[in-house]
């Protein structure tokens, strides 16, 4: 019998061509699919989205904390300056009003702060509605004073407000409450369409990175029934696909999360942000900045996920 | 080792492919089954490998009816069971070594240990020089050969081989049988699906005959009818 090293070698030794290399672990041809640069495509520019999103409503959040902390406990007390029988208030009946309000509101222990309005205070107030060269000595002015709380209570700025009618009857307490509700409540809506929005990019992102994964097992149907009947288990079969997964997400999401926190850099360099700003600019903290890092991190655990349940579901079709 | 009872098989709604197959195969036995082209011979050890499931009667392995088994069983069964396809079914764009290297990663072996072992494996067959050769830039018989020492390469308990000698000269077929007959002394129950007379004859061991779907035993000395009882 002839030893099998003494047999013709028909096969002329190019070793470049026709040389099987087994990367990374797999046994499938993963790397080689065609669509694993569209899904890292599809990844990135979802991850893109999700960042935009992300940090908008985080830079929401900022703004209606500022809004609301600098509003919240502040109050305005109004002087009309039409007594309620049609008559016009004097400067100086003004002023003797509002002195008395302040003395009132000084023996409260809830407030923090006082302070009357003086005529070049009212005039900042006014001026951009009506115009910089106004002269206010010709105008009916109410008197203002503002206040600042140590807290907000319902009762007890019912309370200030009846003390305050006792001085005149006409007298107004403006608690900014409306608009400040306004203004909260419409922040609220713009974070529920963000999260709306959010969610629908995750749920594109699973649907589409189930859809790779099966066409990938549908290109390798034969090699993992293969598998399979050598006796691979699920999960020997299921983690090299959720390998793949997670290495072409973590790529496209890197990418799109990298190039999102370019823009979101520019635009919070080009937005700028003084501190008394009424609209902060685009501002995020550290930490935000953080947790938007780790978005690629969050979208390869999700694509890993949805990899395995559509690996599993696909494999239980096998006897 | 396998037992089969009253087990019919169809593809589809097409006709029955296997009817009424009965057998029993002990622990460290060495089969020869054969019978025309079309007979249901590669049906059979579909059958046997658990590629499919018969569409009537009963399957044990090792023991156990395959359909009281759980997921994991089976796929622990199948790692006890190497198999040589007809047409080889090589990953293609694996190299020889890593081909012949599956079962032992499927089975978590360490890659030192696979290494020394498809190395040996290879050399053994006469394909040390191609261990990082593609299938398709293979021989016929070179792809076999893979075909061959991956089935083995994890001393399987039960062996099931194709027509593996088909394409390959005498010689090296008679140095295959002689694997074969080296792994069932050391325990491995062996079934071989072959049309070759001279091999059968040559190494005499008791032959499974299919005809028109159905079994019958053939023990080298005297036909006997496996499916007399086989009356509708
Ligand atoms: N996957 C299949 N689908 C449909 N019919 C099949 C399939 N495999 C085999 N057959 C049919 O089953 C019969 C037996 O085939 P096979 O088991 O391959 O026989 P053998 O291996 O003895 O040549 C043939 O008539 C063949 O056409
Ligand atoms: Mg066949």
């Amino acid at each position: 019998m002839k030893a099998f090293s003494l047999l013709p070698l028909t096969f002329s030794r190019n070793r470049k061509l026709g040389v099987g290399e087994r990367k990374g672990g797999y046994d499938l041809p993963l790397h080689k699919s065609a669509g694993s640069h569209f899904l890292v495509l599809l990844v990135g520019l979802m991850s893109f989205l999700a960042m935009m999103a992300l940090s908008a409503t985080m830079v929401l959040g900022g703004v209606t904390q500022h809004w609301s902390s600098g509003l919240k406990n502040k109050v305005t007390i109004e002087i009309p300056a039409q007594k309620p029988g049609g008559l016009l208030r004097s400067a100086a009946e003004i002023k003797e009003l509002a002195l008395s309000v302040e003395a009132l509101l000084k023996a409260n222990p809830n407030i923090k702060a006082l302070h009357i309005l003086e005529e070049n205070d009212i005039h900042d107030l006014v001026s951009p509605w009506l115009g910089d060269d106004v002269v206010l000595d010709e105008l009916p002015l109410p008197g203002l004073v503002s206040a600042e709380l140590h807290v907000r209570d319902k009762d007890k700025l019912e309370s200030i407000g009846k003390a305050l009618t006792e001085i005149a009857s006409d007298i107004r307490l403006d608690t900014h409450e409306s608009w400040l509700e306004d203004i909260l409540r419409l922040a609220g809506t713009l974070k529920l369409s963000t999260l709306i929005v959010t969610l629908i990019i995750g749920a594109t992102t699973i649907v589409a990175i189930a859809g790779a994964i099966r066409s990938r097992m549908a290109e390798h149907k034969a090699d993992i029934e293969l598998l399979h009947l050598m006796g691979a288990s699920d999960l020997y079969i299921t983690k090299q696909l959720q390998r793949h997964a997670v290495v072409l997400t973590l790529k496209g999401a890197l990418i799109g999360v990298l190039s999102g926190l370019v823009i979101l850099l520019m635009l919070s360099a080009f937005g700028g942000s003084g501190e008394g700003a009424t609209i902060p600019g685009m501002h995020l903290s550290a930490s935000q900045i953080i947790i938007l890092l780790l978005l690629p991190g969050l979208i390869a655990l999700i694509a890993s996920q949805t990899a395995r349940v559509t690996v599993l579901r696909v494999l239980g079709q096998m006897p | 080792m396998i037992k089969f009872e009253h087990v019919g098989l169809r593809y589809g709604v097409g006709p029955e492919v296997l009817s009424d197959i009965n057998f029993t195969l002990e622990p460290g036995s060495f089969h020869f089954l054969t019978g025309p082209s079309g007979a249901g011979k590669t049906s059979l050890m579909t059958l046997m490998y658990l590629g499919r499931k018969p569409t009537r009667g009963l399957v044990s392995m090792f023991e156990q009816n395959i359909n009281d088994m759980s997921r994991a069983q089976l796929g622990a069964l199948r790692q006890k069971i190497g198999v040589v396809f007809q047409e080889f079914r090589l990953l293609p764009h694996l190299s020889a070594f890593d081909n012949v290297a599956l079962p032992m990663r499927i089975t978590g072996h360490s890659e030192s240990e696979v290494k020394s072992n498809v190395d040996e494996l290879l050399e053994w067959v006469g394909l040390g020089d191609y261990k990082n050769a593609l299938p398709l830039t293979l021989s016929g018989g070179q792809q076999q050969r893979v075909a061959i020492a991956r089935a083995v390469i994890a001393r399987p308990k039960l062996l099931l081989a194709d027509e593996p000698t088909g394409n390959l000269d005498d010689d090296i077929g008679f140095r295959l049988m002689h694997l074969f007959e080296q792994l069932n002394r050391m325990g491995t129950t062996i079934v071989i699906a072959t049309h070759s007379q001279y091999i059968m004859e040559r190494f005499g061991h008791p032959r499974l005959v299919l005809e028109d779907g159905r079994l019958y035993m053939h023990d080298n000395a005297n036909w006997v009818q496996k499916n007399i009882e086989g009356v509708y």
